[in-house]
């Protein structure tokens, strides 16, 4: 099962490196992040800290597109090109193929995920007002690969039943809402209705609090440097993917190719 | 036949697809019942629309049956990967990663096959000579043709040499060199003692390589039996090709009727409608001093039978 699982992984993997839309996608990114190095020059104060700012969100934006443009086509691009036909015949469960597939994505995002990272580092630690080696970036972009890594398993979730449009809808629906989740709960809680705290405390578990992977700002203004915060998140992840991808095995078990 | 053992076994097959907004169902499968036998060839016939890749999806577990029981080696057809690993699939216009080279994609189904690395090797090379893409083994899918595709995906479906074969149309898209090359290979599979299941559109391979065929309409079957029993159950008519050309007038005196007989150039063809009249006709002729160079019974073909049994009007598809 593990090698039927690897090799769908490892050829997830070849397809979305030899994607030239990735590599597009990767250079801008790439471009932007080295641009804070002179954006730098026109921020007030802590000079080196707007390239973290900046770098960061810049890696989490790319990130996510990345996620939801190769997310979105896992399994539908599969079904569309009619190549799942000759995967599911041979002696392949559906749920090796949906791990597999996503496990896949996630090698690329985290060679992505820190090949802009570590230009991040290069460009904060070469600064020369204050430029320091920052391990902060590599903490704060392991919190941002988590998300991604969280929203892949969403967008294969919704691509295994939907179009790739709606699948992006959905994704970056999520990815939004999942960034709002705390308030969600807040307000709940200052409401008197009783059904309208239990709602919203409902939905505040069921829907992704992606801000359990958001260290931006710790880092930013230099209060991030033990590793220690990645392992709640990281027990989130797995639980919070681990549903996501059950449900995605239920969907698909039962799909007829038509 | 009989006493062979029963690799495949469609009992009661029923299946729906919803379509439109509302999701209305169409039948596309009625009652299907058939079985195929250990190192069988049999061919599945049908229109476009007929429900044969259906059928053949349901088969490879990519569609699932309403209603009905299919087993495969005696076991249900979601036993999972034991069965999977006896069965080779080419689907209809089979598509594969564009990114990967011939040789990449054999290895990635060696891969899933569980196959060693060195017996996955050996397999490609033996199985890309086989079907003349020895050359190919480097270069990429994008760059292969419609005929080159179908050929791998031949390649794909025997690599771990399995003991049922079922391929959607393996014939579509082939030059006739290619459609020589892979029923070659059909016929080289039964010879290996392997059962193969295919469907068809086209008659003349069916008729060629089968010794048995079921033919689908519109999701039922319409007909099922040895290819030689459909075709050789009833004689046309018995062909006369006789030389020199006689006149009405003698035709008339040996007791044929004018009509009966046609020119081509220095021959006369008759058409007798069975074996008696063809007797008479013949000793007729031989005493007018003609000479009988051929005398040929002329059964159904696969083709008019089809049409026969699909009412003519209702086939949709191809039935050359």
């Amino acid at each position: 099962m593990l090698r039927r699982i690897l090799s769908i992984a490892a050829n997830t993997f070849r397809e979305t490196i030899r994607n030239k839309i990735l590599y597009a996608i990767l250079a801008f990114a790439l471009f932007v992040i080295g641009m804070t190095f002179f954006l730098a020059d026109l921020s007030v104060g802590d000079f080196a800290r707007i390239i973290a700012d900046v770098g960061l969100a810049s890696i989490h934006v790319f990130g996510v597109i990345m996620a939801v443009f190769l997310g979105i086509n896992l399994v539908s691009n599969e079904v569309d090109r009619k190549t799942i036909y000759i995967i599911l015949s041979k002696p392949v469960r559906r749920f090796e193929f949906i791990f597999g597939k996503t496990l896949g994505l996630s090698v690329t995002l985290l060679l992505t995920t820190l090949a802009m990272a570590t230009v991040l580092f290069l460009v904060h630690l070469s600064y020369r007002y204050g430029g320091r080696a920052e391990v902060g970036i590599f903490i704060a972009s392991a919190g941002i690969y988590m998300e991604l890594v969280l929203l892949t398993c969403l967008a294969s979730l919704f691509s295994t039943f939907t179009t790739p449009v709606l699948s992006a809808i959905f994704t970056l629906s999520l990815f939004l809402v999942g960034h709002l989740t705390k308030y969600l709960y807040v307000l709940g809680e200052q409401s008197k209705g009783t059904a309208v705290r239990w709602g919203s405390r409902f939905l505040f578990y069921l829907l992704p609090n992606l801000e359990n992977f958001n260290w931006k700002n710790e880092v930013a203004y230099g209060g991030l440097k033990s590793f220690s915060i990645l392992g709640w998140a990281a027990g989130y992840l797995v639980a919070y993917a681990a549903c996501v991808l059950c449900l995605s095995c239920l969907l698909f078990a039962r799909k007829d190719f038509k | 036949m009989k006493d062979r053992a029963r690799i495949l076994a469609i009992e009661g097959l029923t299946k729906s697809y919803p379509t439109g907004f509302w999701r209305k169902p169409v039948r596309v499968l009625s009652d299907l019942s058939f079985e195929v036998r250990e190192n069988e060839i049999v061919g599945f016939l049908g229109p476009n629309g007929a429900g044969k890749t259906t059928t053949i999806k349901i088969l490879n577990n990519l569609a699932f049956p309403d209603a009905g029981k299919v087993t495969l080696f005696g076991g249900h057809v979601r036993d999972g990967a034991d069965v999977r690993r006896r069965i080779g699939f080419m689907p209809e216009q089979p598509y594969f990663y564009e990114y990967l080279t011939g040789g990449e994609f054999l290895r990635l189904c060696g891969q899933l096959c569980g196959m060693s690395r060195a017996n996955t090797e050996s397999r490609s090379s033996e199985l890309l000579a086989r079907v003349g893409l020895s050359g190919a083994r480097g270069t990429a899918i994008r760059k292969y043709s419609k005929g080159m595709m179908q050929r791998l995906g031949l390649a794909q479906a025997l690599l771990h040499d399995p003991e049922l074969v079922i391929l959607d149309e393996p014939m579509s898209g082939l030059d006739p060199m290619g459609r020589m090359e892979v029923r070659g290979i059909i016929r080289d599979l039964k010879a290996a003692g392997k059962t193969v299941f295919f469907s068809s559109h086209i008659l003349s391979d069916v008729e060629a390589l089968c010794d048995r065929v079921i033919m689908l309409h519109k999701g039922r079957k319409v007909a099922e039996g040895r290819v030689e029993e459909l075709i050789g159950a009833e004689t046309l008519y018995v062909e006369l090709v006789i030389s020199p050309v006689l006149p009405p007038a003698r035709l008339a005196a040996a007791g044929i009727p004018a009509d009966a007989g046609q020119a081509q150039g220095d021959l006369l063809v008759l058409r007798a409608p069975d074996n008696g009249q063809a007797n008479r006709w013949m000793a007729s002729l031989l005493r007018e001093g003609c000479t009988v160079l051929s005398c040929v019974p002329v059964k159904k073909d696969l083709e008019e039978i089809f049409m026969e049994r699909v009412g003519g009007s209702g086939a949709t598809g191809t039935a050359s």
